[in-house]
């Protein structure tokens, strides 16, 4: 790839982030490109040392705070009139429950998702409890001469000790998957902001 | 390794490399090579971070026809490559309670 359709992808990939700041960045990578390749290295190979366009502004854009997207976003390109902001204004008794409505929303989407995991790890914790109170009480029945129910209680406990081992792991991945997958999803919203404006 | 504990280091490296003389992107990453693998994006965080914080500023300066940013260390900077040495003793000396412990088992 040359340099400037490097370039150029990567500033459509940011469009939609504060004007100089994406300049700043393009500037930065051009700077990058030209001394490596100043030192003996191909423009191709200068420009892969960089990496992907794709990795790149992924993490442009995890870095940077939405506060600052939204910002730019909602900024409008030229000034509001007076009977656009008198409009705003009396509109602010609709606007602002949608507002709060899509917050909430994804609030509690948000609140859905974690309460799964927690009620996962309920579940296994109640299973461990079950476990142990079957093994605590199995002696009982051998003291009283009642075998087979001290022995189903043991087999009992022990079954249920067994699940909740293998249920375990899968609580633990389901956890690290969730933080994962909430992540992607921020930078999914950011870049919903992003993408549209190109 | 820890991602607080690589920030901090990180952020001292960049200081380092621009401690003796003023320097530019491409140089820094590849005077840290030798020593630490930084990507072009993470230094960029970091310069802005250090630039933000005052301890670099950055001029503009032509070289071979085209534009070039060159960085140097403020007073801020030297301050914090120092608090960093005196910081590290404490960090050796953990580590060599840590290595100890292991010793014994």
């Amino acid at each position: 790839m040359s340099k400037e359709e490097f370039l150029t992808r990567l500033r459509s990939a940011l469009a939609g982030l504060p004007q100089n700041e994406v300049n700043e960045r393009i500037a930065f990578y051009g700077e990058m490109i030209d001394d490596r390749m100043e030192k003996g290295v191909s423009e191709n190979d200068a420009v892969a040392a960089i990496g992907s366009v794709e990795e790149i502004a992924s993490q442009i854009i995890a870095e940077i705070p939405i506060t600052k997207i939204v910002k730019e976003k909602i900024k409008p390109n030229r000034s509001l009139h007076t009977w656009e902001i008198i409009l705003i204004i009396l509109s602010f008794p609709l606007w602002f429950p949608l507002l709060v409505a899509a917050f909430a929303v994804l609030l509690s989407l948000y609140i859905v998702v974690w309460s799964l995991i927690i009620s996962l790890w309920a579940v296994e914790i109640s299973l461990w409890a079950a476990a142990l109170a079957c093994i605590a009480v199995s002696p009982v029945g051998f003291i009283h001469g009642n075998i087979f129910f001290g022995l189903m209680l043991l087999g009992c406990g022990l079954f249920i000790a067994g699940i909740s081992i293998f249920l375990f792991f899968g609580c633990v991945a389901a956890s690290k998957g969730t933080v994962k997958l909430t992540k992607k999803i921020a930078v999914g919203i950011k870049s919903m902001f992003i993408k549209k404006e190109s | 390794m820890d991602i607080q504990l690589k920030r901090g280091l990180l952020d001292v490296c960049v200081l380092a490399a621009i401690k003796n003389e003023d320097s530019y992107g491409y140089k820094i990453i590849k005077d840290m090579k030798p020593y630490i693998e930084l990507s072009e994006s993470t230094l960029y965080t970091i310069l802005k971070r250090l630039e933000i914080a005052n301890m670099l500023t950055v001029r503009t300066a032509e070289h071979d026809g085209r534009l070039r940013k060159y960085y140097r260390i403020t007073d801020a900077g030297l301050r914090r490559i120092e608090e960093f040495k005196s910081e590290w003793k404490e960090v050796i000396s953990i580590y060599q309670f840590v290595v100890r412990e292991d010793s014994h088992e």
